[in-house]
């Protein structure tokens, strides 16, 4: 079974819970930082496994839809500025 | 605090005389008299130094990446100035980077600076970018409302950028239209902003405390007040039609000028020619290819297509 790395950062409570722990629990870490863009990432925890988990894109522009109808040769011009790094 | 400053650019690898050089190089971006470069030095080392939010909306992080080729800012930003919050270089994440955010805004309300990067979209009620579960309206609203002032760099952050290039499928707008009435506003076009242009800004501010002359876009005079025509070294060969007629040709080599290959320098307004790019290395021009224009209102719709030469006037 791989092991499975999970961040221990989640959504923040500053008071101790005065209910047992539920089963299954959420952790969403939003903004994923130190990359290029906005990710989302989401897990469900149940019985300390990661059920199920989300990865969302965050931000869309539409490059593709802009570089319709244009001159070719400006392609690499639009196409370039996906990504500055 | 002076030794202190110093100890702090040396623990980097910035020794005093990197750092005056570096203080001579914005008076000279900036167009100061003599004695500008001491002025500068004198502030950065001993003046108060605000924090610093850096927001990312529809970018692509090349004003960042335009950010990371000056080392000196850089060191300056991480050491004095204070880089709170920067989705692309800062440790924490999750609600833990929110945190950062949100402690500069409460506890350095009215005394930090936002910068923005990338546009803020404004269809289907923001949804096309949304950072912690907010808009990036809304984080723009909070953020740029309570900072001391904005500073918009590049595009996409001035006028909406390549996302806001005909169809602009997302609603795509810059902060000063995302936020009319914004005060005070710098705004820094380009594709991407020179990186000297914003340390000049800064530098200027902590230098003078007040924001350098703007025109009428917002965009401050000394780096946007001159035609990139009227600057360029190739300007000769135009005023003797010596002109480049396809790549590679002859003139080409001879570096003449890009006129007929779609350079539109005479309709920008930037100080690539004199600044240059990757400290000073070169600009597009300079290494044969025309100028698109990148510092241009709405520059992918006006401005393209980019190989069509200008109309002859």
């Amino acid at each position: 079974m791989p092991q499975i790395f999970m961040p221990l950062i989640t959504k923040e409570s500053s008071e101790p819970p005065t209910t047992p722990q539920p089963q299954t629990k959420r952790i969403v870490i939003d903004p994923i930082t130190r990359i290029e863009g906005h990710l989302r990432l989401e897990a469900q925890i149940e019985n300390n496994r990661v059920a199920d988990a989300w990865s969302s894109a965050m931000m869309f522009r539409g490059l593709e839809i802009i570089l319709k109808g244009r001159d070719p040769r400006d392609a690499w011009i639009y196409t370039q500025r996906i990504c500055g790094v | 605090m002076k030794s202190d400053f110093k100890e702090k650019m040396e623990k980097r690898g910035i020794t005093r005389r990197d750092f005056l050089k570096f203080c001579s190089v914005m008076a000279v971006t900036l167009g100061l008299p003599a004695g500008g470069g001491k002025a500068i030095a004198q502030a950065l080392e001993t003046g108060p130094r605000p924090p610093i939010i850096w927001l990312e909306f529809q970018d692509c992080t090349g004003d960042s990446e335009s950010l990371l080729r000056e080392p000196t800012l850089i060191n300056l930003l991480f050491d004095s100035l204070s880089l709170d919050y920067h989705e692309t270089l800062m440790v924490p994440s999750g609600s833990l980077a929110e945190k950062s955010k949100q402690d500069t805004i409460k506890n350095y309300a009215g005394k930090y600076l936002c910068v923005v990067e990338g546009s803020i979209p404004a269809g289907n009620g923001g949804v096309y970018a949304m950072i912690g579960g907010r808009t990036a309206l809304s984080i723009a609203q909070e953020a740029c409302g309570q900072a001391l002032a904005t500073i918009a760099v590049g595009n996409c952050a001035w006028d909406g950028g390549i996302a806001a290039a005909a169809p602009n499928p997302t609603g795509a707008m810059g902060v000063k239209d995302a936020l009319p009435g914004l005060s005070p506003l710098i705004n820094l076009p380009g594709c991407p902003m020179n990186v000297y242009n914003l340390t000049a800004t800064i530098v200027y501010f902590l230098t003078n405390n007040q924001w350098p002359l703007t025109d009428s876009l917002g965009r401050p005079k000394f780096a946007y007040g001159e035609e990139i025509h009227d600057q360029c070294e190739r300007k000769q060969h135009f005023e003797h039609d010596r002109f480049v007629l396809a790549w590679g040709d002859q003139g080409h080599r001879n570096g003449w000028c890009l006129f007929k290959m779609g350079c539109k320098g005479p309709r920008t307004k930037h100080n690539c020619p004199t600044v240059k790019w990757n400290s000073g290395t070169n600009w597009p021009v300079g290494a044969g290819h025309g100028c698109i224009g990148c510092a241009s209102p709405k520059f992918w719709d006006q401005l393209s297509p980019f190989y069509n030469p200008l109309p002859d006037d």
